[in-house]
């Protein structure tokens, strides 16, 4: 299910909630997206219009300045329903996975629509204060580590690339040296001889394990490839954990989650490097071991602890 | 400004050559078509985590990150071994 098609349920929740705290105006909560750089001008021009937010909030995002006055930081914010966004109901709301769907494509459309003007630091889903001021007499506290991630950032780009071990091409490998096997008369000697069956099972069985472990390690190899070759031209890396079968599917075993901190100068090269790998791999059989996936460019969301590397 | 984010989506639209699968990426301004697995990657376990509010009590009780990412199975709760199903024999 897509947001438009939440859309109508969510603001006629929201029209409820309005009749309802609209009798308590302080029944609202404010959420942050992330935090940003820029001049008094950059941020007047791009405050009302630029980003976007939660469709169910009490009104537009809008900047709260952070630190000192002119210290060129702000939280790009929303005020949201305390009846939607307290602990307990967004609990209960996160558990429901369209609604959590709904708010990340949200939140991240909110943190991305801001960093169209300059770079930004993002924050996660449901960074959540009771109220402006203690948003801003929060975040004020972090105004170093924050100046130090954008000067990181600026003029970056995240870019995810998976790597999947390519079962259909393993399956394939695996039935050639099946039919090798009977070719070579091993299985009718097996059949035929009674006496030699089981050394001819246990050769068998063993051919088979090694041909599946040289597949594997192959892949395995290639992954570190991948990561080695765009590794050489980001400035920084993070590995994630793969994700599983239940997410990959049974026969496609992902075997590289990575993610890139590049230059935006580097996304030609980055591109040619994906290119050449992929063509590379191609040539070296007649199915490619592995699958590769690339998203991007992302705000980078990946790197902006400090520190960072993995 | 203005110009750099046009710079950003042209470069991008004459760099893919189509062996690369790449989106237009947020500048686009269309967060729909963005792939779910890798949001939820970088929107709940990344970002800069603030201490002292609300936040703590949404972001960072294990069992709310845990029942969030077990109900859209999204992401693995564990580190599944590559062929732990056997392999393709």
């Amino acid at each position: 299910m897509s947001i438009a098609d939440l859309a109508p349920a969510r603001k006629a929740a929201a029209a409820t909630v309005t009749g309802i705290a609209g009798s308590d105006r302080g029944e609202t909560l404010t959420c942050v997206f992330a935090v940003r750089g820029g001049g008094e001008a950059l941020a007047a021009s791009a405050s009302a219009s630029a980003c976007a937010g939660y469709s169910d909030a009490a009104g537009a995002p809008y900047l709260l300045p952070l630190g000192e006055s002119g210290s060129g930081l702000w939280a790009v914010a929303q005020d949201v329903p305390a009846a939607r966004y307290a602990e307990q109901a967004l609990r209960e709301r996160l558990a429901d996975h369209t609604e959590l769907e709904a708010m990340a494509r949200m939140h991240h459309e909110a943190v991305s629509s801001s960093a169209a003007v300059g770079p930004v630091v993002p924050l996660p889903l449901a960074t959540l204060f009771t109220d402006r001021d203690r948003a801003r007499e929060t975040l004020s506290q972090q105004v170093t580590r924050f100046r130090a991630v954008l000067d990181r950032v600026r003029g970056r780009e995240e870019w995810a690339v998976k790597v999947y071990a390519n079962a259909a091409a393993n399956a394939e490998a695996a039935a050639a040296a099946a039919a090798n096997e009977g070719a070579s008369g091993t299985a009718k000697a097996t059949r035929t001889t009674g006496r030699v069956s089981g050394s001819a099972y246990l050769d068998r069985v063993r051919s088979r394990q090694r041909d599946r472990q040289a597949r594997q390690d192959a892949a395995l190899a290639c992954a570190a490839r991948v990561d080695d070759a765009i590794r050489a031209l980001a400035v920084d890396a993070v590995r994630r954990r793969p994700h599983g079968p239940d997410i990959t599917g049974r026969h496609r075993p992902q075997i590289l989650n990575a993610a890139y901190l590049l230059d935006v100068d580097r996304t030609d090269e980055f591109n040619a490097a994906i290119a050449s790998i992929k063509a590379g791999e191609a040539g070296e059989a007649e199915r490619a071991p592995i699958e590769i996936e690339v998203s991007g460019p992302w705000v980078p969301y990946s790197f902006v602890e400090s520190g960072g590397s993995a | 400004m203005g110009a750099l984010l046009v710079r950003r989506v042209g470069r991008l639209g004459v760099s893919a050559d189509g062996r690369v699968v790449a989106w237009r990426g947020p500048d686009s301004g269309a967060p729909i078509g963005v792939p779910l697995v890798d949001l939820l990657d970088r929107v709940l376990a990344t970002g800069v985590v603030i201490e002292g509010d609300l936040v703590i009590a949404i972001a960072e009780v294990p069992l709310v990150r845990l029942s969030l990412r077990a109900l859209l199975a999204s992401v693995s709760d564990k580190v599944p071994a590559p062929w732990d199903d056997g392999g393709p024999l």
